[in-house]
């Protein structure tokens, strides 16, 4: 248990995320390890649409990312043919959110998605950008269950200013 | 208050502690205080565990109250575990395994095995392993295999006078339950299709570009795996001594009882034809798309239709509710331990730890990790999902052969399901038998792994970068 505290409090790699000015741009990059539910649809030979409900720990890099990680939650629809809608919430430690739309092919083994941020609360009121990201790999695991990773994803985000924000 | 009840009591006071010690720390950037909370909670009850704080019920009782009522897990999906088929299967193959033992097929085959294997307890250790290791192959889930060899050893502990509740005559039963435990998780590891996990490992090693088939994966595995089978059932001899080492008569004893038993009785028969069927059911699932849970079920639907067994036999099973409780929460709290991120995000962490090392101690440590964190698993399928990529990953990033780490983890991935009494859903079933206590459970469960884990690096390692690094 020990060592489960200490990996989730210790530090791992030295650069804590950086206090830029709101408005100006940061860039990073991270990984996501994801884990939920896939309803399959099959529409003929070749075509198939799901729903999907995936949630995870997003860890992001870089010494401007807005945050060391956070936990990712995202729905959507997607079919093999019109390719993938979703959407997105990133909650941090605090409980701020960052809100972001998805778009892109079929969720499947290396298909590219793009995520835009749309709004959130808290620290990230206001916050712009987009960010885009490849599945390293979606396995069903049975009953329903699907399980994911992304890697190599990387994006940029501008916080807006707490006065002027929006907020979903 | 004696002296007992006073270190029991404050052993409860430190897992106490520890749940309101994680609770209120503060939580790590990157996860939510969902998360974390969970964390607390679920850390304090396997602690309390394996301190003999609380029996696993009662610490998977109190646990799955705590974060219901705190609001940290939906009711849902706490309670998911009891829908899960998994789940379900063990409280089936227990009910069935009842009627096995009942109707007296299970002490015709004990008396059969101990005919064959019975001059000494070490010997019916061995029949154990062997027996498992050559059905593995047709079985794809441990925990239906579990079902079958349960009822077997039952019968073989209670043929030999070993009753749980007997402290002179328990351990022999404890022994060969262990047996029974240990060698579905090492017989996993050696057959690609002895486990649901091995080919969901496999598929996400593709991703990696490596070939794994049913042949490839047989020699890979074949040094390590059958030196535990060979090995294992000695050294859980002298981990947990039977009390009974030599039966020079019993071989002769049981050929004798069998003729006395005579021809099969009319429940033996219908009790035979209908597990036949389940054993064909469970071994041809995967090609038929047929459920598990729903053979096992129409199973033990059939054997109360026929009267073999009745509802009085069931009423008399309350220790399987009990396993069922505590399997459930767990198996929920776990799940939801993964789906919040935790696992994923420990994972990451543990494994940015190493940049600069060499590549075979960033091997060995890798692996090391990858075995300890399945005290937090209760599912070998979900430990294989949430953290073999991320292992891979990084041990061939850090310049590990990439088949090498791939067949370390898979192998791991089997091994590992002793390490606790709820670390594979296969091990419920024996656990439940009541012939081991916690204490064992856990020592022996650390032991096996530890000892596994050894054969596989020293001679794994040459083995693997010899046929497939």
């Amino acid at each position: 248990m020990a060592l489960f505290f200490l990996a989730a409090c210790g530090r791992t790699d030295g650069s804590a995320p950086q206090a830029l000015p709101a408005g100006e741009w940061r860039e990073f990059e991270g990984s996501w390890t994801a884990a939920g539910t896939r309803e399959t649809l099959q529409l003929g030979p070749d075509h198939r649409a799901a729903i999907f409900h995936l949630t995870g720990s997003l860890l992001l890099t870089g010494p401007q990312r807005p945050a060391v990680g956070f936990r990712a939650e995202a729905i959507g629809f997607s079919d093999t043919r019109a390719g993938m809608e979703g959407r997105c919430v990133w909650t941090d430690e605090r409980g701020d959110k960052v809100f972001s739309e998805l778009k892109g092919e079929f969720v499947g083994n290396g298909n590219r998605i793009v995520g835009t941020f749309v709004g959130g609360t808290g620290h990230y009121t206001g916050v712009t950008g987009e960010y885009t990201f490849q599945w390293q790999y979606v396995v069903d695991a049975g009953d329903g269950a699907v399980s994911g990773r992304v890697v190599g994803l990387k994006g940029r985000a501008r916080l807006g200013s707490p006065s002027g924000a929006q907020s979903r | 208050m004696t002296a007992a009840a006073y270190d029991k009591w404050v052993r409860k006071l430190l897992c106490l502690a520890l749940a309101a010690g994680i609770w209120f720390a503060p939580v790590p950037a990157g996860l939510t205080a969902e998360a974390w909370h969970l964390f607390a909670v679920f850390a304090a009850a396997i602690v309390s565990v394996i301190l003999n704080a609380f029996p696993l019920l009662t610490a998977s009782l109190l646990a799955v109250g705590t974060v219901v009522l705190s609001g940290t897990v939906d009711a849902a999906k706490a309670f998911a575990g009891f829908a899960h088929s998994s789940v379900l299967l063990v409280v089936a193959a227990f009910l069935v395994a009842n009627a096995v033992v009942k109707c007296g097929l299970g002490r015709r085959i004990s008396l059969l095995v101990v005919s064959a294997f019975g001059r000494s307890t070490l010997g019916l250790g061995y029949s154990v392993f062997l027996t498992d290791a050559l059905i593995a192959p047709a079985f794809p889930s441990n925990t239906a295999r579990g079902g079958v060899l349960y009822p077997i050893i039952l019968s073989l502990a209670q043929a030999n006078g070993s009753k749980p509740e007997d402290a002179g005559t328990r351990r022999l039963g404890a022994y060969l339950m262990f047996c029974g435990m240990a060698s579905l998780s090492v017989s996993s590891a050696l057959w690609l299709t002895a486990t649901s996990a091995n080919p969901l490992g496999v598929s996400l090693a593709v991703e990696r570009g490596l070939k794994i088939g049913f042949a490839t994966w047989l020699l890979a595995s074949s040094v390590p795996a059958l030196t535990t089978i060979l090995l294992l059932p000695v050294i859980l001899y002298r981990l947990l001594p039977p009390g009974v080492a030599s039966t020079p008569d019993a071989a002769a004893i049981a050929r004798t009882e069998l003729l006395r038993m005579g021809r099969l009785t009319r429940d033996e028969w219908i009790v035979a034809v209908v597990f036949c069927t389940m054993v064909a059911g469970w071994a041809m699932g995967d090609r038929l798309h047929l459920s598990l849970t729903a053979v096992a079920f129409a199973g033990l639907g059939l054997l109360l239709a026929t009267n073999v067994l009745t509802i009085a036999d069931i009423d008399l099973q309350g220790s399987t509710l009990v396993t069922f409780f505590w399997l459930a929460v767990l198996f929920a709290l776990s799940t939801q331990l993964n789906e919040l991120g935790f696992m994923g995000y420990v994972g990451e962490r543990l494994t940015a730890l190493l940049g600069g090392m060499s590549w075979p101690v960033t091997y060995v440590v890798l692996l090391v990790l990858y075995v300890l964190m399945h005290y937090m698993f209760v599912s070998q399928g979900a430990h294989v999902l949430a953290l073999f990529s991320v292992f891979l990953d990084v041990g061939t990033r850090a310049g590990v052969p990439a088949p090498l780490m791939a067949f370390a983890l898979l192998f791991a991935s089997s091994y590992f399901s002793t390490l606790t009494p709820q670390g594979g859903s296969q091990n419920i079933i024996f656990v439940g038998s009541g012939y081991l206590t916690q204490g064992e459970l856990y020592r022996l469960g650390l032991l096996t792994v530890g000892f596994c884990l050894l054969v596989y690096l020293v001679l794994g390692t040459p083995w693997l970068l010899l046929v497939a690094g």
